[in-house]
């Protein structure tokens, strides 16, 4: 008997122990490498799903220039916020070394990231491409990438229908617009392919009426607090009302008008790629697809949304630029030789002639700082390098509330599909604001 | 004394056999639980360091969210109509398989099949299928139902996601029909055919009160996982066309990770666990009185 009493006594402490063994040794797995070998591992959150392969080769290429650092690029699953999943990596203590995150959550993580305003980039750094990355003076974010949007079109195509050459600064109001549509039309093709996410519609297309309000951004920020307090009326706003109307002569011409919902994003590119359509409303994030299904083609670019017919309104012939994508740096569970590297590795894109190579011309990004001087080759980030040096820009709306282009997004997709009338859609989008603290 | 060390035996025997699993169990499910209930009543955006507490206002805004209710209605419908219909199904399927036709056991297995493939890819498939193939199909025949995308529509996609759920579940469902089938006594069954029972009475008055076990936990199944579904839900349709089959669960995560209101999606979330429990505790009960003895 006592024999018994003692083995299950000893079994018990058996058990106990295996488990607490199991705590203790994950607690050190987190850090034996580095002691040993000087060997350091950072790992790179990526939100940007197209460029996943392109990043990869890019930390191989920045590793075997730096043998004593490992970087991993982990991707956030597309579709899903990148906030969602580096809060999550965050709360389960696996916070990635470098996060890409969107401009709006980046002063969210101001507790966990390291201050970055001593970084020698900060300097090269584009005028306001630091803007959404500043908290109290401080820089936490590193602008990775400048995107612009608008409506692509097919200029191989436009110049066939317009018998020679085709430019695009004639095109400056709604009624060229139109014009345009029904000319390539009479030409026995599909004039326009309006894709319906929620993303697009609600995060891009929605917000140029946000930025046309005003040139300067204190007006524009004005104008979303009236919006807030509920003292805005769209439905009599010049702005809103106007791109709204360029939706309706979108929607008119639109390839798939019969199930105007039923799209999804790779029907764009394969689109403007086997001629149904000659413009799509996209950004240049677009360039890889339409690239691998039109290889031939090098002859794509970007048309402003015209939002009225005064071919002098702001925003007629402006297309929205900006950072889309900031890089935090962790602090809380990365220790200093894995933050340091990271300083190294964002260093190393921003002055090293390979790492500039891989972000132009590999993975088709525009970076953010004037030292780089390594030309794009692909047509639409040239487009966009155009309209900025002419200065012809919108702010791109890139720090609006986390769901908003979810939310309104639904609600623009109600108007495509002829749900609800644009009164409706202001109604909707005024309750959307109003909701937000 | 004595009293005190039967106890003292028998904790050493509980924490011998369940000790871990206990240990586990409170680790990774009793305290995650409590602490969710305690962020309910803060304003916690999901990644600051610090937090307010805030009562119960988390719950006012959960109730006088429209769209939560909406979708809260939504998703009984959803509910509904799977529970009725994946039941009926597997019940057909496994009282035909249990009928002694030829090559059952490779239909029994057929029909599991989808049940072995994960939500999201099967969200995936039918997408696919519903966007692309049957489109083709519809355009091509000239069969109007089909000639556009059923995803696009609000109605039509409510119904591709019951169609899909219907389609995984009744595998599983029909084999545990399937085991309550074989569990009824042969005797009982020809005792009532010598009385001159036809095959609707011994349906009705044998198989059926023999069964009720197995429609006990194929009830509390599909209820279950009607109210929690969410990855179908999101490989389908995305809570789309303009979130008009957003389900309940999809609209608490929503709520908490997309809209960063944590609070009120915690706070929505335990109410879904209330009326979910609720609802399954009672369903239990009462199917639990319907059992006889043979």
């Amino acid at each position: 008997m006592k024999f018994k009493k003692a083995i299950s006594l000893l079994m018990s402490a058996l058990v106990a122990t295996t488990l607490f063994a199991g705590c203790s040794k994950s607690s050190e797995n987190n850090t034996p490498a580095q002691t040993e070998k000087k060997q350091v591992k950072i790992t790179v959150l990526n939100s940007k799903g197209e460029i996943q392969t392109q990043l990869e080769e890019m930390a191989k290429a920045f590793m075997s220039e730096n043998q004593e650092i490992t970087v991993e690029v982990i991707p956030a699953p597309t579709g899903q916020s990148p906030f969602e999943k580096v809060s999550s990596l965050y709360s389960s203590g696996n916070a990635p070394t470098l996060s890409m995150l969107d401009p709006g959550d980046v002063v969210k993580f101001k507790d966990k990231v390291a201050d970055l305003s001593s970084e020698k980039w900060v300097n090269d750094s584009f005028d306001r491409s630091l803007d959404a990355a500043k908290v109290d003076g401080k820089v936490i974010g590193f602008p990775f990438t400048v995107e612009g949007y608008g409506f692509i079109y097919n200029k191989e195509v436009l110049d066939k229908v317009y018998g020679g050459n085709f430019d695009a600064s004639t095109i400056k109001t709604q009624n060229d617009l139109e014009e345009m549509f029904k000319k390539i039309e009479a030409s026995g093709m599909g004039s326009i392919i309006v894709s319906p996410m929620d993303w697009s519609l609600g995060g891009h297309f929605l917000p140029l009426s946000y930025a046309t309000q005003s040139k300067s951004s204190d007006e524009v920020n004005k104008f979303l607090e009236d919006l807030k307090a509920g003292k805005v009326d769209l439905a009599q706003n010049k702005q809103f009302k106007g791109l709204m109307a360029t939706l309706d002569i979108m929607k008119k011409h639109n390839i798939s008008k019969n199930s105007p919902l039923s799209g999804t994003y790779e029907n764009g590119p394969e689109a403007l790629a086997t001629k149904k359509a000659a413009v799509w409303f996209m950004g240049n994030w677009a360039w890889p697809q339409i690239h691998e299904l039109d290889p031939e083609n090098n002859s794509y670019a970007f048309l402003p949304v015209p939002i009225s017919n005064d071919a002098n309104d702001y925003g007629n012939s402006e297309i929205p630029v900006g950072v889309t994508k900031y890089f935090i740096l962790d602090k809380e569970q990365n220790t200093e030789e894995q933050q340091a590297a990271a300083k190294k590795f964002l260093e190393w894109i921003v002055y090293s002639k390979t790492g500039q190579d891989y972000v132009v011309n590999k993975a088709n990004i525009i970076p953010a700082f004037k030292n780089v001087t390594v030309e794009p080759q692909d047509p639409l980030a040239k487009s966009i390098k155009n309209y900025m040096s002419q200065g012809k820009t919108l702010q791109f709306m890139v720090t609006l509330p986390s769901d908003h282009w979810s939310k309104n997004g639904a609600s623009m997709q109600k108007f495509l599909d002829n749900k609800i009338d644009v009164n409706g859609l202001a109604k909707e989008i005024q309750e959307y604001w109003k909701s937000v603290k | 004394m004595k009293e005190e060390k039967r106890f003292i035996d028998k904790l050493k025997t509980y924490l011998l056999y369940a000790g871990p699993t206990t240990f586990i169990f409170f680790t990774v499910i009793i305290l995650p639980f409590l602490f969710g209930i305690y962020l309910t009543f803060t304003s916690w955006d999901g990644i600051s360091n610090s937090h307010n507490l805030v009562g119960f206002s988390n719950y006012i805004e959960a109730f006088k969210d429209m769209k939560f209710l909406s979708s809260f209605g939504l998703t009984l419908k959803y509910v509904l109509y799977t529970v009725i219909l994946t039941n009926i199904i597997a019940f057909l399927f496994a009282y035909i398989l249990t009928s002694g036709m030829k090559g059952q056991n490779f239909f029994r297995a057929g029909f599991f099949t989808p049940n072995l493939i994960g939500g999201i890819i099967l969200g995936f498939i039918w997408q696919f299928i519903f966007s692309r193939l049957l489109v083709y199909i519809g355009n091509n025949f000239n069969i109007p139902i089909f000639s556009s995308s059923w995803l696009a529509d609000p109605v039509k996609a409510f119904w591709t996601l019951v169609i899909v759920s219907v389609w995984q579940n009744s595998g599983y469902m029909m084999v545990i029909y399937v085991a309550g089938f074989m569990n009824v006594p042969k005797d009982l069954l020809e005792a009532a055919s010598i009385d001159g029972a036809n095959a609707w009475r011994r349906m009705i008055n044998i198989i059926v009160p023999m069964m009720i076990p197995s429609i006990t936990i194929c009830l509390f199944l599909t209820l279950q996982r009607g109210f929690m579904v969410y990855d179908v839900n999101l490989a389908l349709t995305k809570g789309g066309p303009f979130k008009s089959t957003e389900l309940i669960s999809m609209y608490v995560y929503n709520q908490a990770f997309l809209s960063q209101k944590y609070g009120v999606g915690q706070a929505q979330a335990f109410v879904l666990f209330l009326v979910v429990a609720l609802v399954t505790v009672i369903q239990v009960y009462f199917s639990k009185k319907m059992e006889v003895e043979a």
